[in-house]
C-alpha cells in the first residue's frame, strides 16, 4: 500500500518510542483532519449496521410469514426451546455489551489496562454464548432429530410443519451465531491493538466501531430471544 | 419563448398526434398481436394495449421530434455563442409532471378492471382440474375423463402434447396445481397466464368465443360440430424441456364437448363418485355428516363456497385450498365451535384423492361449481346437482348448424 | 497500463513539483503490477474495475451471441430421428439435454450481465474514478475498503464464473424455487453461482457505503449540496439503494443456499415452505437493483448532455430530487414482477405504485430535452450516445407501462416482450450510457483522444444493431413467444432471424469500439486537460490526473453548469464565447 502514504505525511513522532501509538496517529491523507475521519468512519459504520439490520429483517419476515401460516407449529416449536438457556444467553450478551461500552470509555480516558480487560471479558462472553448455544441447545436438539426441513426426524412431532419451524430457528440463530463469531474476531483484533497501545483519547475509531457492531449483535439477539423462546 | 418556438412545439405535437392516430389502425393491432383475441376479456386487453401503444407513440414521437429538431437547429458552430435561456420554468415543469400522471392513472384503472375481469370467474362455471409436471400437462374433467394426447408424432414434434377440449361459449374455470416446480399456463390467444404452483391451487377462468362458421367446417371424427385450436405454452421456466411443454386448447361445440366427456376414453370413476367412496373408506364419515346433522366435525352439506368462522376469530372462505389444508393440516384453521381433534392425513392421501374429496364436498354444496350439462344454461341459480356428473342426456351433435342443444329441465334434489 | 505516456502533463504552472500522473509506472514490470494490485488509489481501482467489467461484458456478449445463434432455427426432430436446429449437439445426448445446454447459456448470460456487469458498471468503474475528483477530494472516504470491495468483486466473479467452467447453471438468473433447489443432482455449480452472487453483494454494499460517506464528508470547500454535479446526486441515490437493498439479496441467497444444501424447508412447498416468499425476497432486491443500474446512467447522461450542448442543465433541482424520488419508490414496486403469482390486492397496489415510479423518470427525460434548447450542441461520439440513450431508454421505459398495467401484463409476463423491455432499459439505457461515458472520460482517464470517426461509426452500428435485435423481440412477445425457450413454432422464425442478424451488427459495433479505443492508447493524440469544455472539477486537473488528483486543494468557485458565465478551465475563450449579457432589468434563473 505504498502508493500514497509513503510519499507524503511525514510522521513527526514516529521514532519517539516513548510516545504511545495513539498519539502518533495521523489521519488518512485525504481527510482534512482526524475528527472528520472519525465522523466519516462512524457514518460508514452506521450504514453498515443498517445493512445488517436489513439482512436480519429478511429472517424476521420469514418468521412472521410462517408464524402466520403455521401458528400451531410455531407454538409447539417454542415449547421445545428451554427459555432458561435463552435467558442466560441474553444476560451473557448484555454483560458483554456493557463491557464493550465501558471499553470505549476506557479508551477515551486512556485506561489501557481496563480497556484490554473489558475487551477480554466481552470476547469471553461471546464464547460462553456460543458454548451454551452449541452444547445445551443445538447439540441435544440435533441428536433428538429436531432438525430443519428434510433433515427432521423427531418421532414425536405433533405438527406437520415443525420442520419449517426448525428451519426458521436454525436459519436465524445460525446466522446470528456467525455474527457472534465475527464479532469475537473483531474484538480480539481490537484487544491486540489495545495491548500495543493503538487506542487512546485521540484515536479510538476501531474500538468505537467494533463496539457498535457488537451492540448490534446483541440487539438482534434481544429480538430473537422473545420471538423464538417466549411468544406462545 | 418566442412565438416561433411555440409554433414548432405545436407542429411537432400535431405530427405526434397524427402518428398516434395512425398507430391505432387495425394494421398495427394485427402486427402486434398477430390476430384477434379469442374471448371478450382478451379483446379488452388488446384495446388497452393499443391505447397504451398510442399513448407511447404520441410521447415518443413528440419528444424525439424535439431532440432531432434541437440537435440540428442548435448544432455547434465555431465561435457562435449560444443564446441565453431559462434553466428552470415552474409552470412547464408542473405541466409535464401532472399531465402524464393523469394518463397513467387512466391506464392503471383500465388495467385493473381488465385484470379483475380475468381473475374473477363467472359463477357456475365448468370446473376442470389441471395438473402440471415436468414437462407435461393433464386435465381431468368433472366426470373423471382426462385430456387427449396428440396422436402419432408428426414430423418435427419433439414430444407428444396434450389436447384440452373445452366447450364454446360457456364459462370454464381451471383449478390448477403442479406436482413438482412452478409452471405457468399461458394461452396467448386468451391474453392471460397464471402460475401453477406445487403447494396450492390457482385458477384460470375464461369463456371461449363461439365457433365461427369457418371453424364449424373444420371437423374431425370426434368433433363433428367443428373445432378451433389455440396454443398453450408453459411460461414459467421449469427446466430442460420447458420449451416443449406445449399443449393445444381445442374449442368444440357444447354437444361435442359432452359427448367427448362421455366417450372420449376410459372413465375410471368420476371424482365425485370416487370422493363419495373415500368418504367412508377413509373414515370421514365418523365425524362429518353430509346431511347437516351435527357431529364431532362440521357438516359438509352446503359448506363449500361459504365462509368458515374460525376458532381464532375471523373467517376464511371454504374453498379448494381450505379443504386441502384441512385434510393435510387440520389444526391450521379450526372451525369455530369444534374441537381441534382431527388427525392429519399428510402422506395418507394422494393428489387424486384430494381432488376427489374436493369434488365431492363441492357437490354437496349449493354453491359448488355447476358443470356444463346438456341444458347449457349457465347462471341458473346454483341448485345442487346432487353430486352426479352430467350424464349423457345430450342429443348427439347433429352437424354444423345444430341449434344450441334444447333440453328438458334436469330435476334437482 | 504502462502503454500510456506518463509524461503527458500539460505545463499548467501549478506551484508543485511534478508528481507524474497516476498512470506513471513505479519501477519495473513486477513492481508496477504489485503497485496496481495493492493500490488504494481510487483511480487505479476504477480503471481495474473498468477493464474487468468490460471483460465480463465480453463474456456475457459471447453467451448472447450463442443464444441468438441457437434461436436461428427451431428445434425439430425428423421422422428418422435426426435433430435440427440445436446449436450444440452433445454426442449421445437427447433433445432435453441439448435444450438444457441452451438454458445454461442464457442463465450465464443473464447472471453475468446483471451481477457482474451492470450492477457494478458505472459506479464501480467511472464512479470510483470520478466521484472524488468531481468533489475536489483526494480519494474516496475509505480507500482500503475500496480495494477490498474490488477484491471481493474479483473473488465473487471467480466463484460465479467457475460454475461455468464446471458445466454451467440452468436456473435462470432469478433462481426461482423449487426449481433452483432441486435441479441438477450434482449441485455444486448451483451452489457456486449462489455463493458468487452472495459475495458480489458485499462488493456492491461496500462501494455504496463508501460513496455515501464520501459525498457527505469530502466535498471541496464551497461546494454545497446544490453545487454538486448531477452525477454525484445520481451516484448518491443509487448508493443508497445499494446499501438498503443488497442485504436482502444477501439473506435470500443465504437461505437459498441452506435450502439447497440442507433442505431447511423455508422455500420448499413439499415441506410446507413457500416459493412465492422466495419471489418476494428476490424481487425486493432485484427491482431496486434495476434503479441501481439506471441511476448512475442518468447521472452520466446529465453530465454529457450539459457539457456537449454547453448549456446549463434545465431543472437542476428537479433532476436531483427525482433521483431521490426514484430511490424511495423503487422499494415499493417489487411485486410487479409477480402479477401472475400473487393475490389481487397485492397486484393492484403494486401496479399503481409502478406507475408512480414512471413519473420521476419522465421528469428527467423532459429536463434533458429542455437542456438541448438553445444549446450549442456538439455532435461527437459521447453526444451521439447521449441522444441514442434518450431514444432507446424512452422506448424501454415506455414499454414498462404495458407491463405495469395488470391486464396487459397477464399476457406479456415472461414473454419476449419482457426480454425486449429489459434490454432496452439495461442495454439501451445503462450500457449505452456507459459506452458514451467511457468515450467522454476516456481522455481524462488515459490522456489520449480516440478517433472521432470510428467512435461515431461504432455508435451508429450499435444503435442500428440494437434496434434490429430487440425491436423484433417486442413483436415476438405480443404474438405469444415465451422467454427461456430453446425452440419455437414456425411462425416466429422470421422475427427470430431478424433479431439474430441484429446481434451480429451489434457485435461489429462493439468490436469497432474495442479496436478504436485500444488503438487510441497507442497512437491517439495527447488529450488536453479539458477537451470538451466541461466545468466540473475533473476538467481542472490534467489528463490523466496526478496521483493526488489536484496539485492544490481545490475550491469550488462556480457551479458545475455555469456555462453562460464561465470560460471552461484550460480552454480558449474563442472556442466557447459567452452569450450576450442579459438586457437590463431581466433576471437570469
Ligand atoms: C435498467 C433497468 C430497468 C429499468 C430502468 C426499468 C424500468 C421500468 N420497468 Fe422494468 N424490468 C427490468 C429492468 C428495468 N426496468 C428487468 C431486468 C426486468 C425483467 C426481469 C426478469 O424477469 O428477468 C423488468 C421487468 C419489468 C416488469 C415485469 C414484467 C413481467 O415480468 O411481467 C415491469 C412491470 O411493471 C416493469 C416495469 C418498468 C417500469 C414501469 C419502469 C419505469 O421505471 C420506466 C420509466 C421510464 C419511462 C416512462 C420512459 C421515459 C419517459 C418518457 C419518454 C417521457 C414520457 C413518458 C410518460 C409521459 C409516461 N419492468
Ligand atoms: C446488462 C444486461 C444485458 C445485456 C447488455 C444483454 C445483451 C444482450 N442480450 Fe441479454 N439478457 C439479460 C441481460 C442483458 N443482455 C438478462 C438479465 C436476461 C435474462 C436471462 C434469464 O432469463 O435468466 C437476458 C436474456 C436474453 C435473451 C433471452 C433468452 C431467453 O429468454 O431464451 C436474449 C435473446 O435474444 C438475449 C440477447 C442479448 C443480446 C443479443 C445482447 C447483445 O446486446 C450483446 C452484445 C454484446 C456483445 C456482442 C459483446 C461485445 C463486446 C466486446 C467486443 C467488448 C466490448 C469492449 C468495448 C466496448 C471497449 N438476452
Ligand atoms: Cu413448465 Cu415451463
Ligand atoms: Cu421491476
Amino acid at each position: 500500500m505504498a502508493t500514497i502514504d509513503s510519499q507524503q505525511h511525514t510522521r513527526p513522532a514516529l521514532a519517539d518510542r516513548a510516545v504511545p501509538r495513539w498519539q502518533r496517529y495521523v489521519p488518512g491523507h485525504h481527510w482534512k483532519n482526524a475528527h472528520d475521519e472519525f465522523e466519516g468512519a462512524k457514518i460508514g459504520m452506521w450504514l453498515f449496521l443498517t445493512t445488517e439490520v436489513l439482512l436480519f429483517a429478511g429472517l424476521f419476515v420469514a418468521y412472521a410469514v410462517f408464524r402466520m401460516k403455521y401458528p400451531e407449529a410455531f407454538i409447539n416449536g417454542s415449547h421445545y426451546l428451554d427459555w432458561r438457556f435463552g435467558f442466560i444467553n441474553t444476560c451473557v450478551l448484555l454483560l458483554s455489551s456493557f463491557t464493550v461500552a465501558w471499553s470505549v470509555r476506557n479508551a477515551q480516558l486512556d485506561e489501557r489496562d481496563k480497556l484490554v480487560r473489558n475487551l477480554f471479558i466481552s470476547v469471553v462472553c461471546g464464547g460462553v454464548f456460543l458454548a451454551i448455544k452449541f452444547i445445551f441447545e443445538y447439540g441435544p436438539k440435533w441428536a433428538e432429530g429436531k432438525r430443519p426441513g428434510s433433515l427432521f426426524s423427531y418421532p414425536n412431532a405433533e405438527n406437520a410443519y415443525e420442520p419449517i419451524w426448525w428451519g426458521v430457528y436454525y436459519g436465524a440463530t445460525a446466522i446470528h451465531a456467525a455474527h457472534v463469531v465475527i464479532g469475537m474476531a473483531l474484538l480480539t483484533w481490537v484487544m491486540v491493538g489495545a495491548m500495543k497501545g493503538k487506542y487512546g483519547p485521540k484515536h479510538y475509531t476501531s474500538v468505537e466501531n467494533v463496539g457498535l457492531y457488537w451492540h448490534l449483535v446483541d440487539l438482534i439477539w434481544i429480538f430473537l430471544f422473545p420471538l423464538l423462546y417466549l411468544i406462545h | 419563448m418566442k412565438i416561433n418556438d411555440f409554433a414548432v412545439a405545436l407542429g411537432l405535437m400535431i405530427v405526434a398526434f397524427f402518428a398516434a392516430f395512425v398507430s391505432g389502425m387495425d394494421y398495427f393491432h394485427w402486427s402486434w398481436m398477430g390476430g384477434d383475441a379469442a374471448w371478450e376479456s382478451g379483446r379488452g386487453t388488446d384495446d388497452l394495449y393499443i391505447f397504451i401503444w398510442q399513448f407511447c407513440v404520441f410521447w415518443f414521437v413528440w419528444l424525439m421530434g424535439f431532440v432531432g429538431y434541437f440537435a440540428i437547429k442548435y448544432r455547434r458552430r465555431r465561435g457562435v455563442a449560444p443564446e441565453r435561456s431559462p434553466s428552470h420554468h415552474t409552470m412547464l415543469e408542473l405541466a409535464w409532471s401532472v399531465i402524464p400522471t393523469i394518463f397513467l392513472v387512466i391506464i392503471f384503472f383500465w388495467g385493473f378492471w381488465g385484470y379483475m375481469d380475468k381473475v374473477v370467474a363467472e359463477g357456475n362455471a365448468e370446473e376442470i382440474s389441471l395438473r402440471a409436471w415436468k414437462w407435461q400437462w393433464e386435465m381431468t374433467y368433472p366426470n373423471g375423463q382426462t385430456s387427449l394426447i396428440s396422436g402419432e408424432m408428426s414430423d418435427g414434434q419433439v414430444q407428444p402434447y396434450p389436447i384440452f377440449v373445452v366447450p364454446e361459449d360457456y364459462p370454464v374455470k381451471l383449478r390448477m396445481t403442479s406436482d413438482d416446480v412452478i409452471h405457468s399456463f399461458w394461452v396467448p390467444d386468451l391474453r392471460q397466464k397464471f402460475d401453477v404452483f406445487p403447494n396450492r391451487y390457482t385458477s384460470y377462468a375464461f369463456r371461449m368465443d363461439p365457433l365461427s362458421e369457418a371453424d364449424k367446417q373444420n371437423t374431425e371424427d370426434m368433433f363433428p360440430g367443428g373445432f378451433r385450436d389455440h396454443r398453450v405454452f408453459c411460461a414459467e421456466y421449469c427446466g430442460d424441456m420447458h420449451a416443449e411443454m406445449a399443449a393445444i386448447l381445442r374449442v368444440v361445440s357444447r354437444t361435442d364437448y359432452l359427448s367427448f366427456l362421455d366417450t372420449g376414453g376410459f372413465i375410471p370413476d368420476s371424482p365425485v363418485a370416487f370422493g363419495e367412496k373415500l368418504y367412508t373408506t377413509k373414515g370421514c364419515v365418523a365425524c362429518h355428516s353430509i346431511d347437516g346433522a351435527p357431529n364431532t366435525g362440521p357438516t359438509w352439506l352446503n359448506a363449500y363456497g361459504y365462509d368458515v368462522p374460525l376458532a381464532s376469530g375471523g373467517t376464511v372462505p371454504y374453498d379448494a385450498n381450505y379443504i386441502r389444508e384441512s385434510i393435510l393440516v387440520p389444526a391450521a384453521k379450526i372451525h369455530a365451535g369444534y374441537p381441534n381433534q382431527m388427525v392429519s392425513y399428510q402422506g395418507r392421501v394422494t393428489d387424486e384423492e384430494l381432488d376427489a374429496m374436493i369434488a365431492y364436498i363441492q357437490s354437496l354444496s349449493d354453491r359448488g361449481p355447476q358443470p356444463l350439462s346438456a341444458e347449457g344454461e349457465e347462471g341458473a341459480d346454483g341448485e345442487t346437482t346432487e353430486g352426479v356428473a352430467p350424464e349423457g342426456e345430450a342429443p348427439a351433435g347433429e352437424g354444423e348448424d345444430a341449434a344450441p342443444a334444447e333440453i328438458e329441465e334436469e330435476s334437482n334434489a | 497500463m504502462t502503454t500510456v505516456d506518463p509524461q503527458s502533463l500539460p505545463a499548467e504552472g501549478h506551484g508543485h513539483h511534478d508528481e507524474g500522473s497516476y498512470l506513471t509506472p513505479r519501477g519495473g514490470l513486477w513492481s508496477t503490477i504489485w503497485d496496481w494490485a495493492t493500490t488504494i488509489d481510487h483511480k487505479k481501482i476504477g480503471v481495474m474495475y473498468l477493464f474487468a467489467i468490460l471483460f465480463m461484458f465480453f463474456l456475457g456478449g459471447v453467451a448472447a451471441i450463442a443464444v441468438r445463434l441457437e434461436l436461428w432455427e427451431p428445434v425439430r426432430v425428423a421422422a428418422d430421428g435426426t435433430v435440427t436446429g440445436q446449436l450444440f449437439q452433445l454426442p449421445g445426448a437427447g433433445v432435453a439435454e441439448n435444450n438444457g445446454l441452451y438454458n445454461r447459456i442464457f442463465t450465464l448470460h443473464g447472471a453475468i450481465m446483471v451481477f457482474m456487469v451492470i450492477v457494478p458498471s458505472i459506479p464501480a468503474s467511472l464512479g470510483n474514478f470520478l466521484l472524488p475528483i468531481v468533489l475536489g477530494a483526494k480519494d474516496v472516504a475509505f480507500p482500503r475498503l475500496n480495494l477490498l470491495s474490488w477484491y471481493i468483486y474479483l473473488f465473487g466473479s471467480v466463484f460465479a464464473v467457475s460454475s461455468i467452467l464446471f458445466g454451467g447453471v440452468e436456473t435462470g438468473w432469478t433462481f426461482y424455487t423449487p426449481y433452483s433447489t432441486t435441479t441438477d443432482a450434482d449441485h455444486w455449480r448451483v451452489v457456486a453461482m449462489i455463493m458468487g452472487v452472495f459475495i458480489l453483494g458485499f462488493s456492491s454494499i461496500l462501494t455504496g457505503l463508501n460513496f455515501i460517506v464520501t459525498v457527505h464528508k469530502l466535498r471541496a470547500p464551497g461546494m454545497g449540496w446544490f453545487d454538486l454535479p448531477l452525477l454525484v446526486w445520481a451516484l448518491y441515490a443509487s448508493a443508497v439503494i445499494q446499501v438498503l437493498a443488497t442485504p436482502v439479496i444477501g439473506i435470500t441467497m443465504l437461505l437459498l443456499l441452506f435450502e439447497r444444501l440442507f433442505q431447511i424447508g423455508i422455500f420448499d412447498p413439499a415441506l410446507g415452505g413457500d416459493p412465492v416468499l422466495y419471489q418476494h425476497f428476490f424481487w425486493f432486491y432485484s427491482h431496486p437493483v434495476v434503479y441501481i443500474m439506471i441511476l448512475p446512467a442518468f447521472g452520466v447522461i446529465s453530465e454529457m448532455i450539459a457539457v456537449h450542448s454547453h448549456k446549463r442543465i434545465f431543472g437542476y433541482r428537479a433532476i436531483a430530487f427525482s433521483s431521490l424520488g426514484i430511490t424511495a419508490v423503487s422499494f415499493l414496486v417489487w411485486g410487479h414482477h409477480m402479477f401472475t403469482s400473487e393475490g389481487e390486492v397485492a397486484a393492484a397496489v403494486f401496479s399503481a405504485l409502478t406507475f408512480l415510479v414512471a413519473i420521476p423518470t419522465a421528469i428527467k427525460v423532459f429536463n434533458w430535452i429542455a437542456t438541448l434548447y438553445k444549446g450549442s450542441i456538439a455532435l461527437n461520439t459521447p453526444m451521439l450516445y447521449t441522444l441514442a440513450f434518450l431514444f432507446l431508454f424512452s422506448i424501454g421505459g415506455l414499454t414498462g407501462l404495458p407491463l405495469g398495467a395488470l391486464a396487459t401484463d397477464l399476457h406479456l409476463h415472461d414473454s419476449y416482450f419482457v426480454v425486449a423491455h429489459f434490454h432496452y432499459v439495461m442495454m439501451g439505457g445503462t450500457i449505452i450510457a456507459m459506452i458514451g461515458a467511457i468515450h467522454h472520460w476516456w481522455p481524462k482517464m488515459f490522456g489520449r483522444m480516440y478517433n472521432e470517426f470510428w467512435g461515431m461509426m461504432g455508435c451508429v452500428l450499435v444503435f442500428v444493431g440494437f434496434n434490429v435485435t430487440f425491436f423484433s423481440q417486442f413483436l415476438l412477445g405480443t404474438r405469444g413467444m415465451p422467454r427461456r425457450y430453446a425452440t419455437y413454432t414456425d411462425d416466429f422464425q422470421f422475427l427470430h432471424q431478424v433479431s439474430t442478424v441484429g446481434s451480429w451488427i451489434l457485435l461489429a459495433g462493439f468490436l469497432v469500439h474495442l479496436f478504436s479505443l485500444t488503438a487510441s492508447l497507442f497512437i491517439g493524440r495527447k488529450a488536453p486537460p479539458n477537451p470538451w469544455g466541461g466545468l466540473t472539477m475533473e476538467w481542472e486537473t490534467e489528463s490523466p490526473p496526478t496521483t493526488h488528483n489536484f496539485h492544490d486543494d481545490p475550491v469550488a468557485t462556480h457551479g458545475p453548469y455555469d456555462f453562460d458565465d464561465v470560460v471552461p478551465p484550460h480552454c480558449d475563450p474563442a472556442d466557447y464565447p459567452k452569450p450576450a449579457p442579459l438586457p437590463e432589468g431581466t433576471k437570469a434563473h
